[in-house]
């Protein structure tokens, strides 16, 4: 007598709240990515233990170069168009000497009394050029800066 | 699975449309594996390029200018760093003496903890890398020294390194 043919259980999940947390999971990461704007040079921070976080918002960065030149850039665009005029808006940040850096600190202090200092010098920078953006810093009366450090291993 | 189909025709519809000719509805069902596929590389990828931390920063509060300060002479530790990084400490009008960067902090902790007055003032030379300067604040932060100064290498330091060294 033949064997009564047993019928194959077909499996089927419910892939639909996977996809939903993965659907979910995707528009965060794209909503909070922020790519990192192409930097005019590359900078190789000194490090340190400090545990202050670097602020998101209302940044104004002097950054020192290996080679020792100086460049000013703000976080935000219109900040940028303000200060380095409208065909400057896109860049990150732009070359100055030390004669223009007051008046541009002292103009984008109006434009924006919130901004914060931040100075990114490059380890291998001279300290002569830190320590004038340092008194540029102090004679502009910006007494709180933060210097950007990197982690230390 | 993930896809979606329209079921049979609801029941209490069939009376009313008995003059039509029934229309066999369709099924509709969208295959949305590739789409889902898609989302999960997205997913990925951001999740990969994310990167959560931000850079750390050492915050510092200068005085503004025209400010002095008095500190009688006893009280004053000067760390010189010479341009090849050498670091030279002194108290008052001391000899300059080498320091090694690496026993620097016990130094300083020890010379805070037999004077709480002291103050520091780092003298960093012109020539030297911005690194060192940093380094240092690191070593005095970590030695629990958050009050120092910042001045300018004279020349008159330099000849009196220059004494020491010889």
């Amino acid at each position: 007598m033949p064997k009564i043919k047993q019928a194959r259980v077909g499996i089927k999940m419910d892939m639909t709240p996977m996809v939903d947390v993965a659907f979910l999971l995707l528009t965060f990461f794209m909503l909070t990515t922020q790519f990192k704007p192409a930097e005019e040079v590359q900078i190789i921070l000194p490090s340190s233990h400090s545990a202050f976080k670097l602020p998101e918002t209302d940044v104004m960065s002097v950054t020192i170069s290996k080679d020792n030149r100086i460049f000013l850039g703000f976080d935000s665009q219109r900040m940028s168009g303000r200060i380095f005029g409208e065909e400057n808006k896109l860049r990150s940040s732009i070359e100055v000497t030390t004669k223009e850096l007051p008046d541009m600190l002292i103009r984008a202090r109006i434009a924006n009394p919130k901004l914060r200092t931040v100075v990114k010098g490059d380890a291998d920078a001279d300290y002569g050029l830190a320590e004038d953006v340092m008194n540029i810093l102090q004679k502009t009366n910006i007494t709180r800066f933060n210097l950007v450090t990197d982690m230390e291993k | 699975m993930a896809g979606m189909d329209s079921g049979d025709a609801p029941r209490g519809h069939s009376k009313k449309k008995k003059k039509h000719k029934r229309m066999r509805r369709l099924g509709i069902r969208i295959d949305m594996t590739p789409m889902v596929d898609v989302a999960f590389l997205l997913l990925t990828f951001f999740m990969l390029t994310t990167t959560m931390n931000r850079p750390q920063t050492m915050e510092i509060n200068m005085p503004p200018e025209n400010t002095t300060v008095e500190v009688p002479q006893s009280n004053l530790i000067t760390l010189r760093i010479k341009d090849d990084g050498v670091i030279y400490w002194n108290i008052a009008e001391e000899t300059p003496q080498k320091v090694e960067y690496k026993d620097l902090r016990v130094l300083m902790t020890q010379k805070v903890q037999q004077n709480p007055k002291l103050i520091t003032l780092i003298k960093v030379d012109r020539k030297g890398k911005y690194h060192m300067m940093v380094d240092i604040m690191d070593e005095l932060n970590l030695a629990n020294i958050t009050r120092f100064s910042l001045a300018p290498m004279l020349d008159a330091d330099k000849q009196v390194l220059a004494k020491a060294a010889s």
